[in-house]
């Protein structure tokens, strides 16, 4: 308990971003305990470990099998962010339109007519 | 109360007149204002008179916020009530608070499911995802944050430096405008009262036509704006993009021209005149006034009912 009141104790949101600016700032898929030895704090390895996978779950970071472990590399931000909105899209896209899409569908004639109206409009 | 309380149920038939005659004629962004402050007025006033309705013919039953006072034959006597009536109004009712807060619920699912999946980027205003579809969205921020501009690196690709500026200003558009509150508006509307469905309709397309307006002031030439949603709507492909609020139905034969070709042509005409209010001569002045008309007995008979309602339970309270 002591010890406890001594360090204060931080959050598992921090630990997270931690161990991804690590991961960030790794020269390629590292292990583990490259990231426990970069951290340079007194973390056990398991929960280093611990943190990768919960990470690992929320898709912030991916790995690879390296032998009989793992090495880790943080995903794509951008591609993630992609990927989950593409999910939101396409949930949205069944049930009609909450948010207003630049464009909207064409019917075949609508096609045609636009391909008129913008061969009349072209310089 | 009488024939007070049906009107309401029965004036949102004008929607259809109004959207027809108003949402192509008037400025897009008097247009969407309108439109969507009739709708809004329309919806209370029709499920005010679906309370009224219930309440009064329901006071048979367990729960019924009715004073006791209502049981004294005189005073029935006075309101005219049906407990028929009064209880399809209360399924009714309760078929309109699910669909419109089923309609509130998918709005915030979808902000913040969007919002959530861009939280791993930095928070600037404008959000390049890398995605091969091609899409962009506006994306209104919370009471507090900001709203952000999504566009697809599909999007960008299929478009010239100039195009994308007018795309980025109609996304701006739609952000700085708040045009999702608009279609809010008209949404839960067309929820309240059916009848309401064509302005929803119009308010989606008008509010399109407000940003593309926007985006061509913003860009300084309509043609850009024009040809940026032509190949952006090319691109997107049948089925790929998302569906889209359906034209409303045309007195003459044949299918109507969709949303995106309309907004082309509207482009490629010269700018709308921002008159206010149209001389009443005029298709779209006669769109207005029968709206303004319409709101304004809607509202009346509504407040009517109401004033009747309250005025005959007080009396009859007091007078036990």
């Amino acid at each position: 308990m002591t010890e406890q009141m001594r360090r204060p104790r931080r959050g598992q949101g921090e630990l997270e971003a931690r161990v991804l600016a690590a991961l960030r700032e790794a020269p390629g898929p590292v292990t583990a305990g490259w990231v426990q030895e970069w951290l340079g704090e007194p973390l056990a390895y398991t929960t280093v470990v611990t943190i990768l996978t919960r990470l690992h779950t929320k898709q912030a970071v991916a790995r690879e099998r390296a032998g009989r472990s793992f090495v880790w590399i943080p995903a794509d931000e951008a591609g993630l962010a992609a990927r989950r909105m593409r999910k939101v899209l396409d949930a949205e896209r069944d049930r009609g339109a909450v948010l207003a899409s630049f464009v909207t569908d064409l019917s075949p004639d609508d096609e045609q007519l636009l391909r008129e109206l913008l061969g009349g409009a072209g310089d | 109360m009488g024939v007070f309380v049906v009107l309401p149920l029965v004036l949102p038939l004008t929607a259809w007149p109004i959207a027809r005659l108003a949402g192509p004629r008037l400025h897009p962004r008097t247009a969407t204002r309108v439109l969507s402050l009739v709708g809004g007025v329309l919806a209370v006033c029709s499920t005010l008179c679906l309370l009224l309705l219930m309440v009064a013919g329901t006071a048979q039953l367990p729960g019924n916020p009715l004073p006791d006072a209502w049981a004294d034959p005189e005073v029935r006597a006075v309101v005219p009530y049906d407990e028929a009536v009064g209880q399809a109004a209360l399924l009714v009712l309760a078929a309109v608070a699910l669909a419109c807060g089923h309609l509130l619920w998918r709005h915030g699912r979808v902000r913040a499911g969007a919002a959530r999946a861009l939280t791993g980027l930095p928070p600037s205003r404008r959000a390049v995802l890398p995605d091969e579809r091609p899409y962009a969205y506006a994306l209104p921020g919370g009471p507090r944050g900001r709203g952000r501009v999504v566009v697809s690196s599909g999007m960008l690709d299929l478009l010239d430096a100039r195009e994308r500026e007018a795309l980025i200003a109609h996304e701006e558009a739609h952000l700085t405008g708040r045009h999702h509150r608009f279609l809010l508006v008209a949404g839960l509307a067309a929820r309240a009262n059916p009848f309401l469905r064509p302005l929803r309709s119009a308010v989606a397309f008008t509010a399109e036509r407000w940003a593309d307006e926007d985006a061509a002031r913003a860009v300084g030439d309509r043609r850009v704006v024009a040809r940026a949603i032509g190949k952006a709507a090319l691109a997107s492909g049948p089925g790929r993009g998302l569906r889209g609020v359906p034209p409303l139905p045309a007195f003459a034969a044949g299918p109507a021209p969709g949303p995106v070709p309309r907004r082309v042509a509207a482009l490629l005409r010269p700018v709308p005149p921002a008159r206010a209010w149209p001389p009443a001569g005029t298709a779209a002045g006669l769109a207005l006034w029968t709206a303004t008309a319409g709101a304004a007995a809607s509202a009346l008979s509504s407040a009517n009912a109401t004033l009747v309602l309250v005025t005959v339970l007080r009396g009859a309270t007091s007078a036990l």
